[in-house]
């Protein structure tokens, strides 16, 4: 083969010999060669989401590599990791503030949706999607926090699947499927473990493939004008102004990914992942705090009747998952969506109050 | 025999004579009984009649118990008596509630009569056997017709000797002997009608509520004026160590007045029972002192108290070992006694915390003094080592370092330091040298695990500044690469 037939004939080396084969440039080309709306502002917030799942997904398996998920061993591994495993320290840090981080940016990611009403037609799907991702998102948390079987993850496990138990109807039987008996034990850890480390990731896994499927398919939203419906008579109005997805979009997202990876290396230097003493089921620490993002949860339980404290955020993020079947008005600019806004701004400062003083203790 | 019968009216004045000689320890509530009070205090208590350290009088034999038909079921007293007014009905609830209801002792147990009956000229006729409200003198017979049969407590796996008990006792000492009925009797501490176990947290004498039970008599002033004893004890005790621990902290281990005092025998521990009796709880520092040169001293040599003081023992500490700011004024009559100059540790001389240094008796002069100097500086030494130890894992730990193994080696370092600590009782220096080394080297190797810890965090932020540095570079390329395609385009 000449230096003129390869040009012809598309790239060469490896690359081409796997094309020659494959022939998968077009559908490449098809994912990347997209055009977004020049003025959609994602704040590259669901990018940085799937970037923290990614490290995640590399840094978890490295540490499953050192994990024993049982009670006798689990805590003593987690020392040897934190300890002896050279930069198991670092792996296990990132870990960490990566999951705490993933969660943060999926929840901006989420208001940046509501705000700019990108929930709405023909994206309600992808919203649902959404939602599942968050549910699984939060389920990792509650999961992975009991692995170090410290005092911190074994009482806040006690409490957290205590909680469950009181939903109306199904809370014993949730509870006993939650601890796979009446106490927090060898059985619990290796569940959570089990959901942790293979069901959570695949569901996680086939959601995102999915929701990034719909956003292709969809395309971004423009933030500043409503998509047609069919059927409906609209005025016309000139076409969207585009930019190309690759390279432009995808350059300014890896730049705010290096700056998350920046933060993360900072976080975990500083403030690495600690380690409380080996879990005592005989020896009940004074307080019992649950991680931040089941502060505001944990603080209503001390304000209110406990079906009320259960019931109420489980139908907080039904709600939310259910939001585009809810919310049927059209409009999509801020200003005019004022009861929309407030409800939200109303929740947002609850949650923030109960948050602050559920951490105060 | 015929003598004897001659002295036989002065049987009973002249043992209350000789028990004023013997007055040395009446109701000091906790502090070793001492010889040297004896003169000043019997003065003071003037108003009371003396009871002896001794006891002079046995317990008086036991009466029969209270024969009478029926049994607690027989509800025929309460049916009547809780309806005559709220205290009659408040009596019968408290029996309700009672450990003698739940077994089966019924009213007339304790005041006779025939609780089968509801007619009150019947139920309460003496020549029924009704004995109505028993007497103070009467109550420890009564409690003990029942409590002291063996036979009768069996089912119920209690002691029988509270009676022989409460009669050695200060208390059932005086009630005997000077017939004094404002001493403390069984009722007064676990009630009359509401009698529980001491293992039912809501009853007086539980633990936890026996320090508050005994002051209810001994921190009343008026009630202690005709003996002459102080009322500080219980506020003195709530400072204590023993006392925090026991009130505060809830730590059942942590002694009550009973635990020393005894309870129904309750009775100062003399100066020599003193050791013995702390060493109830600290077995291990007991054996250790009988080691020691004060202990060879037997009845003249220093005992617990002597340092640790009584009812507000501290937590031990260098302290302990000499004055600060320099060596007190040493009086002779400190340590000997006037007349003889033999060995005699007074101990209002150790009255003030202050005052329970070694140097309170050895003088800086002496071999001894220059060995608790050496001993001082060992202890001291090894706690120096063990706090840096503790500073530097503190400091690795607040930096957010897993710090387990250098709090391992800190954990050793302190209990080397703890025997070192408890073997000054044995008053050896080569004994407790041997310990504070071991501390010292248990210290420095916590230290040094501590200090790698120190090491390692700032090898981490020295690394974060690269990496960051890193992605800085990698950041500015991606933007110049931004500019030169916004540029093009």
């Amino acid at each position: 083969m000449t230096a003129g037939a390869k040009s012809e004939e598309g790239p060469g080396g490896v690359l081409g010999w796997v094309e020659n084969r494959l022939h998968l440039a077009p559908f490449i080309g098809a994912l990347l060669h997209v055009r977004i709306p020049a003025n959609a502002k994602t704040f590259y917030l669901g990018g940085i989401t799937l970037f923290l799942f990614g490290i995640q997904v590399v840094t978890g398996t490295l540490l499953a590599l050192y994990y024993s998920p049982t009670p006798e061993a689990a805590y003593e591994s987690v020392l040897s990791i934190t300890s002896d495993v050279q930069f198991g320290w670092l792996i296990r840090s990132v870990h960490h503030w990566a999951a705490n981080l993933m969660l943060l940016f999926l929840v901006l990611h989420l208001l940046r949706i509501f705000v700019q009403a990108a929930y709405k037609y023909p994206r309600e799907i992808t919203w649902i999607v959404g939602g599942g991702l968050l549910l699984i998102t939060i389920g990792f948390g509650f999961t992975g926090y009991l692995l170090p079987w410290d005092q911190r993850a074994y009482w806040a496990t006690v409490v957290g699947t205590e909680i469950a138990g009181d939903v109306p109807v199904i809370g014993s039987s949730l509870l006993l499927l939650l601890r796979g008996g009446a106490e927090v034990s060898e059985a619990t850890l290796a569940r959570f473990f089990g959901i942790h480390v293979l069901v959570l990731p695949l569901l996680l896994g086939g959601l995102v493939a999915l929701h990034l499927l719909f956003v292709h398919q969809q395309g971004l939203a423009n933030p500043s004008r409503a998509e047609a419906r069919p059927g409906r008579v609209t005025a016309p109005q000139p076409p969207d102004k585009l930019k190309p997805f690759f390279p432009d979009y995808i350059l300014d997202e890896v730049i705010a990914w290096y700056a998350v990876l920046a933060g993360l290396v900072i976080l975990a230097s500083l403030f690495p992942a600690g380690l409380e003493p080996k879990a005592d089921p005989l020896v009940t620490p004074e307080h019992i705090k649950p991680e931040w993002y089941f502060l505001a949860v944990y603080q209503l339980l001390k304000l209110v009747p406990e079906t009320v404290g259960v019931v109420a955020p489980v139908a907080l993020v039904m709600i939310i998952v259910l939001l585009p079947l809810l919310d049927r008005n059209e409009e999509i600019r801020p200003r005019r969506r004022p009861i929309a806004l407030g409800l939200a701004l109303v929740l947002l400062v609850a949650m923030a109050v109960l948050t602050y003083f559920g951490g105060r203790v | 025999m015929t003598s004897l019968r001659a002295i036989r009216p002065f049987l009973a004045p002249g043992l209350l004579a000789l028990a004023s000689l013997f007055m040395t320890s009446i109701a000091t509530a906790g502090a070793p009984a001492d010889d040297s009070r004896s003169g000043s205090w019997a003065l003071t208590v003037a108003q009371a009649t003396p009871t002896p350290e001794v006891p002079l009088e046995s317990a008086p034999p036991l009466p029969t118990p209270i024969a009478h038909p029926g049994d607690a079921s027989s509800t025929g007293c309460v049916d009547c008596h809780s309806k005559v007014d709220n205290r009659q009905a408040a009596i019968a609830d408290e029996w309700r509630a009672s450990v003698h209801a739940k077994e089966g002792v019924g009213c007339a147990d304790c005041h006779g009569g025939d609780p089968t009956s509801d007619e009150i000229t019947v139920g309460m006729a003496e020549a029924g056997g009704f004995q109505g409200v028993p007497g103070r003198d009467e109550t420890v017979a009564l409690c003990g017709s029942c409590h002291a049969n063996a036979d009768r407590m069996r089912p119920y796996q209690v002691a029988t000797d509270q009676y022989s008990k409460y009669y050695s006792s200060v208390h059932g000492q005086r009630l005997l002997i000077a017939r004094d009925e404002r001493v403390a009797i069984c009722s007064d501490c676990h009630g009359a009608h509401g009698v529980k176990p001491a293992s039912d947290p809501t009853a007086d004498v539980y633990p936890l509520n026996v320090p508050a039970l005994c002051a209810s008599c001994h921190a009343d002033a008026a009630k202690m004026q005709p003996y002459g004893i102080p009322t500080d004890q219980y506020d003195v005790y709530k400072l204590s160590i023993h006392g925090t621990q026991l009130l505060e902290e809830q730590d059942l281990r942590a002694p009550t007045c009973a635990s020393c005092h005894g309870s129904h025998a309750a009775k100062p521990p003399r100066s020599d029972e003193v050791v013995a009796v702390c060493g109830q709880c600290h077995t291990a520092t007991q054996a250790l002192y009988e080691e020691s040169a004060h202990a060879r001293l037997e009845g003249v040599g220093p005992k617990c108290w002597t340092c640790h003081g009584t009812h507000d023992v501290s937590e031990p500490d260098e302290r302990l070992f000499l004055h600060e700011g320099g060596v007190p004024d040493y009086l002779c009559a400190t340590c000997h006694s006037a007349t003889d100059q033999s060995l005699r540790l007074e101990m209002d001389r150790f009255e003030q915390e202050s005052d329970r240094r070694c140097d309170t008796c050895h003088h800086e002069r002496s071999l001894i003094y220059s060995q608790v100097e050496a001993i001082a500086g060992a202890i001291g030494g090894a706690r120096d080592a063990y706090d840096t130890a503790l500073h530097r894992i503190d400091d690795a730990a607040a930096l957010g370092m897993i710090v387990t193994d250098a709090d391992v080696a800190a954990q050793e370092a302190r209990t080397e330091l703890i025997k070192a600590r408890a073997a000054v009782h044995t008053t050896k220096l080569t004994t407790i040298s041997a310990l504070t080394d071991a501390a010292l080297a248990k210290s420095a190797a916590a230290q040094d695990l501590a200090n790698a810890k120190l090491a390692e965090s700032d090898f981490r932020r020295e690394a974060m500044v690269i990496v960051i540095a890193l992605i800085s570079l990698n950041v500015l390329v991606l933007v110049w690469l931004r500019r030169r395609l916004h540029a093009t385009s």
